[in-house]
């Protein structure tokens, strides 16, 4: 029974993961399409960046610690990116730059987007196959 | 190309196929010749039975022409090795390797009297040359006999094997392997008549002619006196002329030598340009060429690379206006506001991939016109600004007004709109509007509208100053203060925008001090804020003051500066939150911030640390982050500075590391611009200061502006490359902006294929002049579209191409080493230079020859000088980190031609004007008199001055006659000249040298050039003041301009 909630945790976690990802990603089409101005659209992202990398890095540790190697494992990639771009300070958006960066910042979070439901994926699933177990 | 092609308005016409059908009737018994030149064999085919003797003839011709045209060209029988030496391959040995190269054209005539196998080869080689040259190639026959007789002497060497044939196919199939068939080519080439022909015509390249003569003189003699048929081929001659249009043989020559370089007979190399490709049909026209060439070789049995370095081009002219566009578009914008890199815009994306070059604008949007050119301004009053409805395109004079009137059509998106009835005027039958005259902005590629208020977010804000200056210890050792404060003060009265101008000051040291300056004060009032992690801002209102309100306040502020801080022992830097201060002060208006820094920043939110002092990191992936700024503060500061309206820019003094890479940032987003004047003196630097200070003051700004570049369905703007931040995808923000800025953007096709005809662009400047007024500047270009690549090479302009690669190589050092960026300018070149090659490699038998188009034959040379640029050349040692930013900040900004300018500097010789008496005229011919950048051309008895657009050097040769630099510098003539200034002297001489001196600064008045002596021999002055500017020197492991030539015409011929 145990194993099922943790699979709901992280269900919600990844659910708000996600949010977070689309969230960055409107505010860059926004900007793509002149609806924000790049102060607002940087400041917003800017906004929700660390939240975003401190809950990936949550995941990965209540994965860890509650012994779900492998999804522990799929985190690692992510984690080790967020932690790469925070090392070398770029992992927030510059607003002067923001119209150069802007494929790149938008293909970055699109690939993160696409994990991240590879992930939510892997995790409803196990979450079922323990549901049904636990049933049994 | 040399020619100019002025004939060649027209895009269509130009097919250089047809040209020659023409000339083929004409000239039938040239018809050997001829052929070549005509790219189609057709015309010649028929001919062929007569032709063979033609040919023959033709090569009599050569002699006879040697009477008529080409006597001066004994070297003729060199030409018709040249021929061979370009075609060398095919020559190969014998007939049967003619046929192949023949065929096309020559076939019959030329094989026919293969018994010199030479012959064909030559004929070849004309071929590829359309124009007229081939006079020469008759002459092989020619030549094949004479061998024996040619003179050693020159490179020839290969040549003079007794027997003339045997020794001829040597040549030949060695050419093939080395490439560059230029022995032989030079043989050729040097010699060929051509070469001969246009020295007289060509002014640039006058020396290599005499060479070519001299050398092969036995060698014409001979062939004249062995071809009894010499006069026959005189008449051939004349045919061709008929092709020229001028009957004399010898003009036709001369029109396609125009373009020509003769090559100096030894050497070999030549510069062959082709003016004749693009003959009109009928022969109307003068032979034009397609495109330009250089015979690149080595001599076989030396080492010395087959290139004459005096034939190579050079921009001695500086930088050329295109002219091509404004003649068939009269009413476009001046290119000082608007060039493209080319002018003729690809029709399909297949077609603009091809192009390796950038595909983009230079938009100068407040160029300087010239008196009597100024930008008509336009108030339309109550009818509103004129506007598309669906693009917002201006009204220009490119729409068309249908339905009698009451309707425009958009140039840039076809839509009808509405002519508003204040703005209504008749037809007249032609379909102009019958107030055409009286309206600028459908006569004018430039205009300015007065905006009405829909156009302000706010009422238009006064033109603001703030000075931010520094007053630590150093500044003040430096007297920068003191001349800082004399410059603003003197600069009071012609402050743009009197009397809404406003002031304000701040100076820092470890604290901030702000000085209330309110009118009802007699003395200004310093506040001294030293809570740095909260900065405030006290008195918020009487900081900023109006200029004519406070004046006398204001005047005993700067009557006081220098001496308030004369004793000023601290050595610490406040400037994150000083610079936080005059966010805070500056806010509500915006204007323009002037910053003076000359300590490192060391309190406070924005310290900078030392950088750049740990050797190891040059030259690996870890250099480049030096050059970027360090800290985020400072681009969060630009990013703010912009929104608020604020300009910035930095004046930068430390004698130390001051972090130009950080403070530029400043700059970079916001409009600015940096000024670095390293280890600042004021009895040195003190004038440079005082006149970029004042011009920076004075000269007319644009405030609170943005500006957008609009153009034709299909195509768009992609990335934009300068000093200012981008506000939307599409929309520059520039809070401060004036006449020495000029700005680059790339575009790109959207659409397959474009299915307009012409492309217009329209740049729009939104601004607030000085007076109040909201304005708009609008430039308006139309561009034609084509389907063809070599009609883009024709247009191309170096100019832009050169500013637009020097941005992204600047860029490029700041994400990559120094040496990616150069390789980067190479292969962009050496792409665009082979994809053009490819153009022509099949119509001509292009040899060893470098071929270029005439637009770009500066590009191969001013990508050399680039390389050598402040912000790319070298490594460590070359330049100074600080330096190297300081110079990539200002290279971001410069418009075109004073890019040109510092790229290609201009080297004069003084001594003998200041000598012989001279008049005004005199000045301004000396000025044109450039000499190459080579060390030859320094003559140790001369006086030299050396001008980059930002500093002039004066070289004093060894042996300068001692009067001269005794009248010039007074009794101290003989003394270190580091350590002497150059001022007025009470003689003729020196009246006159700062006379010209004077000149040149009022010729290019954006900065002020600082004169610097050295002797010859004074190292290491004259090293790093002269030598190492001589672009086309090699030194310290960059190539030399010959090298480079070799090397990128080498890259050039790999895997085509």
């Amino acid at each position: 029974m145990g194993d099922l909630y943790v699979w709901l945790v992280s269900f919600f976690f990844l659910i708000a993961l996600l949010a977070l990802v689309v969230f960055q990603l409107m505010c860059l089409a926004d900007l793509e399409f002149d609806y924000i101005n790049p102060y607002d659209s940087s400041t917003r992202i800017n906004r929700v960046i660390l939240p975003e990398y401190i809950l990936e890095g949550v995941l990965g540790a209540f994965f860890l610690v509650t012994g779900h190697w492998v999804m522990s494992f799929f985190c690692g990639p992510y984690l080790y990116y967020n932690v790469k771009l925070y090392m070398s300070n770029t992992h927030l958006v510059d607003v002067t730059e923001i119209f150069n960066m802007l494929h790149k910042e938008k293909k970055q979070r699109l690939f993160k987007l696409f994990y991240l439901v590879f992930l939510l994926f892997l995790s409803i699933f196990w979450m079922i196959l323990t549901a049904l177990e636990d049933h049994e | 190309m040399g020619t100019e092609n002025p004939g060649r308005p027209n895009f269509t016409t130009r097919p250089t196929t047809t040209p020659f059908a023409a000339p083929p009737q004409t000239m039938t018994p040239f018809s050997s010749s001829g052929p070549v030149a005509g790219p189609e064999a057709s015309g010649f085919r028929p001919p062929p039975p007569a032709s063979q003797q033609t040919p023959f003839s033709s090569s009599g011709p050569v002699g006879g022409s040697n009477a008529s045209t080409f006597r001066p060209t004994p070297p003729v029988a060199p030409q018709t090795t040249v021929p061979f030496s370009s075609f060398g391959p095919a020559v190969g040995a014998q007939p049967s390797p003619f046929r192949p190269s023949t065929p096309a054209r020559f076939n019959d005539p030329s094989v026919p009297p293969p018994p010199t196998t030479n012959v064909p080869p030559t004929v070849g080689p004309f071929s590829r040359f359309p124009t007229p040259h081939y006079p020469s190639t008759p002459q092989f026959p020619l030549t094949a006999p004479p061998p024996p007789s040619r003179p050693p002497p020159m490179g020839q060497l290969p040549f003079q094997p007794p027997a003339g044939q045997a020794p001829f196919q040597r040549p030949l199939q060695q050419m093939p392997s080395v490439q560059m068939g230029s022995p032989p080519q030079s043989v050729s080439s040097g010699p060929p008549s051509v070469g001969v022909h246009q020295s007289p015509s060509d002014s640039s390249f006058p020396a290599p002619l005499p060479n070519s003569q001299t050398s092969f003189p036995g060698y014409a003699r001979k062939q004249v006196s062995a071809d009894s048929q010499g006069p026959p081929t005189q008449s051939p001659f004349l045919t061709q002329g008929g092709y020229g249009a001028p009957p004399a043989a010898s003009s036709p020559f001369a029109s396609q030598q125009g373009g020509y370089v003769p090559p100096p007979p030894v050497a070999g190399p030549h510069h062959m340009q082709h003016p004749g490709s693009g003959p009109p049909l009928g022969g109307v026209q003068a032979l034009t060429e397609d495109f330009s060439s250089l015979s690149i070789g080595s001599v076989p049995g030396s080492i010395e690379p087959g290139i004459d370095p005096k034939a190579l081009p050079r921009p001695l002219g500086g930088d050329v206006e295109p002219k091509s566009l404004a003649q068939m578009y009269p009413m476009n914008c001046k290119p000082r506001f608007l060039r493209l890199t080319t002018g003729a815009i690809p029709s399909s994306q297949s077609l603009s991939s091809r192009w390796h070059l950038p595909l983009a604008a230079v938009v100068c949007p407040l160029a300087e016109s010239p008196d009597g050119e100024e930008v008509p301004v336009v108030n339309f009053g109550a009818a509103g600004i004129i506007r598309c409805r669906r693009c917002r395109t201006y009204v220009n004079p490119f729409v068309t007004f249908t339905d009698a009137g009451r309707k425009w059509r958009c140039n840039i998106c076809a839509l009808l709109n509405d002519v508003p009835s204040d703005y209504f005027a008749n037809l007249d039958a032609t379909g102009r509007r019958i107030d055409m005259d009286q309206r600028p902005e459908l006569t004018h590629g430039s205009v300015e509208f007065v905006a009405p208020t829909e156009y302000m977010v706010r009422a238009p804000m006064p033109p603001l100053y703030f000075f931010l200056i520094d007053v630590s210890s150093s500044a003040v050792r430096s007297g920068m203060i003191e001349v800082v404060a004399q410059t603003i003060r003197s600069c009071l009265d012609e402050l743009p925008g009197y009397p809404r101008t406003q002031i304000g000051f701040a100076t820092f040291d470890s604290t901030i001090h702000f000085y209330n300056m309110k009118s009802s004060l007699t003395q200004p009032q310093m506040m001294v804020v030293s809570d740095l992690d909260d900065v405030f801002v006290p008195l918020p209102d009487d900081l900023l003051v109006n200029l004519s309100e406070s004046r006398s306040v204001v005047e005993t502020f700067l009557d006081s500066l220098p001496s308030m801080f004369q004793d000023n022992v601290n050595v610490e830097s406040a400037f994150g939150p000083a610079l936080k201060a005059s966010l805070m002060l500056m806010s509500q208006l915006g204007g323009k911030l002037l910053i003076f820094q000359n300590t490192l920043p060391s309190l406070g939110v924005g310290r900078l640390k030392l950088r750049g002092d740990d050797l190891r990191v040059y030259g690996t992936d870890k250099e480049h982050p030096l050059r970027l700024p360090e800290d985020p503060f400072y681009k969060q500061m630009a990013a703010e500075f912009t929104k608020f309206q604020i300009g910035v820019d930095v004046y930068a003094f430390s004698d130390k590391y001051t972090d130009i890479a950080s403070l530029g940032t400043l700059a970079k987003y916001t409009g600015g611009q940096v000024y670095y004047y390293p280890n600042f003196q004021s009895t040195i630097h003190g004038e440079k200061l005082r006149h970029e200070l004042a011009r920076d003051l004075t000269r007319e700004t644009a405030w609170e502006a943005v500006m957008r570049i609009r153009c034709g369905k299909g195509v768009r703007f992609t990335s934009y490359h300068g000093n200012f931040m981008l506000r939307s995808t599409d929309l520059l923000a520039l809070p401060a902006v004036d006449c020495d800025k000029a700005f680059a953007m790339q575009l790109s096709l959207e659409e397959t294929l474009l299915t307009i005809q012409t492309v217009y662009f329209q740049v729009a400047l939104l601004y607030t002049a000085s007076c109040g007024e909201r304005r708009i500047r609008v430039h308006t270009a139309a561009v034609p579209v084509v389907t063809d690549l070599g009609e883009m090479y024709r247009q191309a302009d170096t100019g832009a191409i050169v500013t637009l690669l020097s941005r992204l190589a600047i860029e490029k050092t700041l994400s990559s080493k120094l040496e990616d960026a150069r390789n980067f300018l190479q292969l962009r070149i050496v792409k665009a230079l082979k994809e053009f090659r490819n153009l022509y490699a099949v119509q001509h038998r292009l040899g060893g020859k470098m071929i270029y188009p005439e637009s770009l034959k500066f590009l191969p040379m001013y990508g050399l000088a680039l390389c050598k640029s402040a912000p790319i050349r070298g490594g460590y040692a070359d330049v100074s980190l600080d330096e190297r930013c300081a110079a990539g900040h200002t290279m971001m900004t410069l418009p075109v031609k004073k890019l040109m300018k510092l790229l290609y500097p201009s080297l004069i010789r003084l001594d003998e004007y200041l000598v012989k008496p001279s008049t005004e005229a005199d000045d301004l011919k000396i000025m044109e008199n450039r000499l190459p950048l080579v060390g030859e051309s320094l003559d140790s008895r001369g006086l030299y001055v050396y001008d980059d657009g930002f500093r002039y050097v004066l070289w004093f040769g060894r042996v300068l006659p001692p009067d001269i630099a005794k009248n010039l510098l007074g009794t101290d003539f003989a003394a270190e000249l580091s350590k002497v200034t150059l001022c007025e002297r009470d003689n003729e001489m020196s009246r006159k040298l700062m006379r010209i001196l004077k000149k040149f600064r009022e010729s290019d008045p954006s900065y002020f050039q600082l004169c610097y002596l050295v002797r010859q021999g004074e190292q290491p002055r004259e090293g790093h003041l002269l030598l190492a500017n001589l672009v086309e020197e090699q030194m310290g492991g960059t190539n030399g301009y010959v090298d480079w030539i070799i090397q990128v015409h080498r890259q050039v011929q790999q895997n085509p």
